[in-house]
């Protein structure tokens, strides 16, 4: 799974560090900010209009009548405006999307395939995606249309007219429609969680002919043998001397195996969708001198976000773990850690061979490490493996995993090697983690459905809120626009602030023009000194309108569900919090948008 | 602003403009208009005279350009002025997918009361405007005289002192048209001011104390109906059971006096009143028809 970015405690988050702003203060700082532009705008056009000492005093009336209006807000009246708004989508036929939404699952059975080595992930991230789509697109679309077809119909007339303030108008239409909203994400959660466990489960049947008997001793034997093949795989066999085991992990997922004395009996499939819980450790490299490095080798993907290690050198990939102790081994077996690899090869070999690799474990403090555990390794698979608690230092002495390996911070290293000369290994931060007891699937599940609901509500609310002043259809461009903006906010930052090729808008649309390439220097000038200008302010504009973009790819934890992870607590927190601070923003921007047009005409 | 004033206008301009911010029509020119307490002032003109503009300047839907209105000594502009506000349009803007019950308890949701008080009071309304039988169902599916009804309704959701009413007959029938007018001189005899703005002369004359007529923005009169409608020089007298030779007298007694007889005739009743008494009389005796061709005859034999 791909984490571009830290995922920070929620308070850390929320109150910032010594080397980070945080999210409060920057919420307020974007406030300030923009209050501070809509009263000189405000201003300017009210002096226009007025006068100059009228238009301030307009510009005070609004602003202290806002303050009154903000203690005014009358919670009966939003639910009134809010199921007002759930009746009108309901009369537009909201449900229609439903329908839409059973009709894919009807026939994404066809064209998904279960031969792939993991089927959950494909169909966990194909419904969770299309709820996002559909559901984003009818959000946008209530809530762009809602407020101008009242406009239109003259309905607001006799809201208006009565004592509502703007600000209800815009948090009843905002809460109705999160409302309808909630109501078909509930339903597409459940029909879509039925979905891909009735569409993933399967069994085997044990191939008793092809059972053979294994020993350890007299005493302690078992069986080994594998199941039918059926969806396209079949799994290895483990019994133990009862008969009784489990059809061990492929394709992501596990059976057990029951013995009633004739004939085995294989459950239906355990662990299609995973809840893995990750505890991240920081990661650094060394390159192939052994010498510390921020970041791992680039072996030519603009894509920066793994490094790799050269293989059968001093190269590693090295992750320090915090706050590590006995709770991580509750079962008493060591210490599990998960651990994705990608594989680059700088010569094929054999096709399909794994590239050998190793594990070792130290002491940040002591430096006492332990021997080099080795495994073969696939691209981008996920290994799991249990560190056990009796491991063999370099020095060959026995040693414990808590009591030698783990300082007395709590901290413990793993480094990763390449083994395989001329191959590399690539890692990113997210790639190895401890794992922690798994949390539940359901809850999970549940917990990226409310991913979506956030982008939902957020969505809702610059729909409403610029609806408040535009027409339907300039509404709803307005809003996709800025959902796109969103989507790409990283491209748009780095075009406002970043290292650009070709130039800010306008020496780009000159480059177009003019046929010149995106790395070539335009000749110094009047004409490049007027772009380079124009591109400054508006590069200006676009920083100050990218602070306000939500990054609807970093809401999605789609990729959470669908890699088997948890989604984390702190996100969610962090999501919630964040979407909150949208509906602020984007409620008052509605009030005063609406308070500042003629309702009629 | 003294209390007795519900509205007040101080050189009240619009100008709309379009998208450029051009000057496309000046709709109201620098009125100045004051709305006592519980009288039911009529605003009169032609189309485009600004009766509108005025209602809608006056709710706060649109902004004045110059000038400023007071409603309860508020600006117009404050929502808090619409407590004691209650507004029907000239078509009534409602939500159709609402039925009646659901349309009042909405607008009444909007005015923050009680879930008792609100039931109570859209019992009562419905039954006011008739539309007992109808409640349940959807107003799209209402005719324009149920729609006016229910608009009216909703109107008067909060019992309040000042009724603005634009073109509050427009669309009845004249039943639906007497009955509005008998509403609005109930309304006024409770101690409400209404405010109506209608370019139907009758109905304006029906209702109004005073009336005030527009054209092209600017204001032309002001007064009371009674005054305005008076003609000072000339004298109406009317009478029953007047004899021929007494009618003579009259205009003998006239011509002595140097006085010019316009008129001495037996009056016409109003259309208004003869339709209404027929009505009246078929829901009396209903099945009594009319005999076609009586009249012609009694017309030949005279």
């Amino acid at each position: 799974m791909v984490l571009e970015r830290d995922i920070l405690p929620y308070f850390q988050w929320l109150l910032g560090s010594e080397d980070s702003v945080g999210a409060l203060l920057q919420f307020v700082l974007v406030m300030l900010g923009f209050g501070l532009l809509a009263l000189i705008v405000g201003y300017l056009v009210a002096a226009a209009r007025h006068g100059l000492l009228r238009g301030g005093d307009v510009v005070f009336q609004t602003v202290t009548s806002a303050f009154r209006d903000l203690f005014q807000i009358s919670p009966r009246r939003v639910w009134a405006l809010s199921v007002l708004a759930v009746k009108e989508a309901w009369r537009r036929r909201v449900v229609v999307v439903l329908l839409v939404f059973f009709v894919i699952l009807l026939f994404a059975g066809w064209f998904l395939k279960t031969d792939a080595q993991n089927p959950g992930r494909l169909y966990i991230s194909f419904v969770l995606t299309a709820t996002t789509y559909l559901v984003l697109g009818i959000a946008l679309l209530l809530s762009a249309f809602s407020l101008p077809g009242d406009f239109k119909a003259k309905t607001i007339y006799t809201v208006v007219t009565k004592p509502v303030r703007a600000g209800e108008i815009i948090l009843g239409r905002i809460i109705g429609f999160t409302i309808i909203g909630t109501a078909m994400l509930v339903v597409m959660a459940v029909c879509s969680y039925i979905f891909v466990d009735r569409s993933l489960d399967h069994t085997h049947r044990v191939e008793e002919t092809g059972l053979k008997r294994t020993a350890a001793s007299d005493d302690e034997y078992g069986y080994l043998g594998r199941t039918s093949l059926d969806a396209y795989h079949r799994h290895d066999v483990e019994l133990n001397a009862d008969q009784q085991g489990e059809a061990l992990s492929n394709h992501s997922h596990t059976h057990s195996i029951e013995y009633d004395g004739s004939t085995h009996r294989v459950s239906g499939a355990e662990g299609v969708m995973q809840a893995r819980v990750p505890q991240w450790g920081k990661l650094r490299y060394l390159d192939r001198q052994g010498v510390e490095q921020a970041r791992g080798i680039n072996v030519g993907n603009e894509w920066s976000y793994r490094g790799f290690i050269a293989g059968n050198t001093q190269s590693a990939a090295i992750w320090t773990f915090g706050n590590v102790d006995e709770s991580n081994d509750p079962d008493g077996e060591g210490l599990p850690i998960g651990l994705t690899v990608r594989v680059f090869r700088t010569h094929k070999g054999i096709i399909g061979k794994r590239i050998p690799g190793g594990i070792q474990i130290r002491n940040p403090e002591t430096g006492v490490q332990s021997q080099l555990e080795l495994f073969d390794a696939l691209d981008d698979k996920v290994y799991e493996y249990t560190i056990p608690r009796k491991l063999t230092s370099t020095g060959d002495a026995e040693i414990d995993l808590f009591e030698d390996l783990v300082s007395s911070k709590g901290q413990v290293e793993i480094s990763v090697h390449c083994l395989a000369g001329g191959q590399y290994f690539g890692f990113a931060q997210a790639d190895c983690y401890l794992r922690l007891p798994d949390a539940s699937p359901v809850l999970n599940f549940a917990k990226v459905y409310l991913s979506i609901w956030v982008q939902m509500v957020i969505v809702t609310s610059i729909g409403v809120a610029i609806s408040a002043l535009v027409s339907g259809p300039v509404a709803m461009l307005f809003t996709v626009s800025f959902i796109l903006l969103g989507f790409f906010k990283d491209t748009f930052v780095d075009i406002a602030h970043g290292p650009e090729y070709g130039g800010g808008p306008v020496e780009s649309l000159y480059r177009l023009v003019t046929q010149m390439n995106m790395m070539s220097k335009i000749e110094s000038g009047v004409v490049a000194a007027i772009i380079q200008a124009i591109d400054s302010v508006l590069e200006a504009f676009m920083w100050s309108v990218a602070q306000v973009l939500p990054d609807f790819s970093a809401f999605s934890t789609v990729a959470f569900a669908a890699s088997g992870f948890d989604v984390p607590g702190d996100k969610v927190l962090q999501d919630l919090t964040t979407c909150l601070a949208y509906v602020v923003g984007l409620a008052v921007l509605g009030y005063f948008l609406l308070r500042t047009r003629e309702v009629a005409r | 602003m003294s209390e007795e004033i519900v509205i007040q206008t101080r050189a009240l301009s619009k100008v709309y403009r379009d998208f450029w911010g051009r000057q496309k029509v000046r709709a109201l020119k620098a009125l100045d208009l004051e709305v006592h307490r519980g009288e039911v002032f009529g605003l009169l003109g032609p189309n485009g005279s600004g009766k509108t503009t005025t209602i809608k300047l006056i709710l706060g839907l649109l902004f004045p350009t110059e000038g400023e209105a007071l409603v309860f000594g508020k600006s117009a502009t404050d929502v808090g002025k619409n407590e004691r506000l209650g507004y029907l349009p000239e078509e009534s803007y409602l939500y159709r997918f609402l039925n009646a019950e659901e349309t009042l308890d909405f607008y009444a949701r909007l005015f923050d009361m009680s879930p008792d008080v609100r039931k109570e009071r859209v019992d009562a309304l419905i039954k006011q405007v008739g539309l007992d039988k109808a409640r349940k169902r959807p107003l799209q599916e209402y005719s324009k005289g149920m729609s006016r009804r229910i608009g009216l309704a909703q109107a008067l959701i909060n019992d309040p002192d000042l009724i603005l009413l634009d073109e509050p007959t427009s669309g009845l029938d004249p039943i639906g048209t007497r009955e509005m007018k008998d509403m609005i001189l109930r309304l006024k005899d409770e101690g409400k001011t209404v405010v109506m703005c209608s370019h139907l002369l009758a109905d304006v004359q029906d209702v109004c104390d005073r009336i005030a007529i527009l054209h092209q923005g600017e204001l032309k009169e002001l007064d009371r109906v009674d005054k305005l409608l008076t003609v000072a020089d000339v004298t109406q007298i009317r009478a029953r059971g007047l004899s021929k030779e007494c009618q003579n007298e009259i205009r003998d007694v006239i011509s002595r006096h140097s006085g010019e007889l316009m008129e001495m005739d037996n009056p016409t009743t109003t259309l208004e009143e003869l339709f209404l008494s027929i009505v009246r009389d078929s829901e009396a005796r209903p099945g009594r028809r009319a005999k076609v061709g009586a009249s012609e005859t009694v017309a030949d034999e005279g």
